[in-house]
């Protein structure tokens, strides 16, 4: 009695809210021409293409930072010559603040607290 | 130990599907589009079945569909008198071009730089498509409305098919006609192969090979049952074939053997298809779905993934399905 053959999955249906065409996926990012219009407006083209690819990967790199950060000690090098350590949380949508719990600061350990983002000049952890 | 053949089903479509076109191998991989009556013709990822996107602007049923080699354009014949050029990446419409009847074909030239468009209204027109505004060529001749026209011999001659039982081949540069087949009835469907100039035409319950730049007939090949669309492998060793009958056939091309017919779709099976590296073909039905079957059945590719007897046993962490078997006719 032949067995059928495996499958890892069902092919993908359609999304019933939109038409499709990611615009995240490989192909487009590569194809599309991007509409996103940039500050410098005397620059050719060309630089600015190649400007805005590189704030793209910037960003893009910066919020996967944030990811892997979530729970993991980080250092927070902030003005007025403060150092302090704490576990990272998650930051809210504008980059304005982040969440943190066990803050050491030199007057003590702060269980939850919010550090407001313009004050932190640097910060590190280990992967 | 004998596999039995698991079709991928792609749903979504809500009405008959009566195309379908793979475009060629991209580095993002190859690509499907079907056209369908609901009068939303849909992208696939090829190897996969996975939906990418839904081409919304039609009208009317969507009777032919077609992608350009990249898979970057796209373009679909309507019931609602045009012809859509599209941008494959985006789903953008980018070009209308309104006809007088309906239109039931539309074919690229290798560059993507022309529309070869045909239907109702008995006419090919061809569009040059860096000039959108300019009128299109037309050439007439044939009696009856045109089923499916296709560029041959690198873009230099035209073949057509139409209900007046006929199919054509046309010189482009003159507009003429060069050669003609005559047949007892109309012919269901045709495929063009550049790779060896071979054109794939089915009537009745026959599927016959032709030389495409001679019209010689090449072999005839009889079905147990009438046969709507049939599709060579690339390497030319086997042929698929799907009809009234909802069942899909296989032969071998050299010996004209039946090797295999698959039972699966629930309704009459109107276009089949080889994908451009021959390891999986595509069907679409008046059940509304396109299923994807692969040519070597037990082959690790795609979704399908190869299973050894001993590791069937074994606990995996990955989930693998087994759908219900498929009854071998």
């Amino acid at each position: 009695m032949a067995t059928p053959v495996s499958v890892l999955r069902l092919p993908k249906g359609p999304d019933p809210n939109s038409r499709g065409f990611d615009p995240n996926s490989p192909r487009f990012v590569a194809l599309c021409r991007t509409s996103i219009s940039t500050s410098a407006a005397e620059a050719d083209a060309k630089e600015l293409q190649r400007e805005q690819r590189a704030r793209s990967a910037l960003r893009e790199r910066f919020l996967r930072c944030l990811l892997t950060m979530t729970n993991k000690k980080v250092q927070f090098h902030m003005h007025e010559k403060v150092d302090v350590e704490a576990t990272f949380g998650a930051s809210d949508i504008d980059v304005l603040n982040f969440q943190v719990s066990d803050l050491h600061t030199p007057i003590g350990v702060q269980k939850e607290a919010l550090i407001r983002c313009q004050d932190v000049i640097s910060f590190t952890f280990d992967m | 130990m004998a596999m039995r053949q698991t079709p991928l089903t792609c749903s979504g479509h809500t009405r008959p599907v009566v195309d379908l076109a793979f475009s060629g191998i991209t580095p993002f991989g190859y690509f499907l589009i079907s056209a369908c009556k609901d009068g939303k013709p849909m992208l696939r990822q090829g190897d996969t079945g996975d939906w990418i996107g839904t081409f919304l602007g039609h009208k009317g049923a969507v009777w032919g569909a077609t992608l350009n080699t990249d898979a970057t354009k796209a373009a679909t014949a309507a019931a609602d008198f045009t012809a859509k050029v599209w941008d494959a990446v985006s789903g953008d419409e980018v070009l209308s071009l309104a006809h007088k009847h309906i239109v039931k074909s539309v074919n690229f030239t290798q560059d993507s730089n022309c529309l070869l468009t045909a239907g109702n209204d008995k006419l090919l027109r061809i569009y040059d498509l860096s000039q959108p505004e300019a009128p299109s060529q037309e050439i007439a001749g044939h009696s009856a409305a045109i089923k499916k026209a296709l560029w041959c011999n690198n873009d230099k001659q035209i073949l057509s098919a139409a209900d007046d039982k006929t199919i054509r081949l046309w010189d482009r540069s003159s507009m003429q006609e060069v050669k003609m087949l005559t047949f007892e009835t109309s012919v269901s469907s045709m495929e063009y192969m550049a790779d060896g100039e071979l054109l794939v035409i089915t009537y009745g319950k026959t599927i016959a090979f032709y030389n495409a730049l001679s019209l010689e007939l090449i072999k005839t090949v009889e079905a147990p049952a009438p046969i709507n669309s049939a599709s060579l492998h690339p390497e030319k060793d086997f042929f698929v074939a799907g009809g009234e009958d909802f069942k899909l056939y296989k032969f071998d091309y050299s010996t004209k053997e039946e090797l295999e017919s698959y039972k699966g779709h629930f309704g009459p099976v109107h276009c089949v298809r080889f994908s451009p590296d021959g390891e999986l073909y595509a069907s679409g039905s008046e059940d509304g779905t396109l299923r994807l079957w692969q040519t070597a059945v037990g082959k690790t590719y795609g979704l399908w993934k190869c299973v050894l007897p001993e590791d069937l046993a074994t606990e995996n962490s990955e989930q693998l399905y087994s759908s219900t078997p498929e009854i071998k006719a």
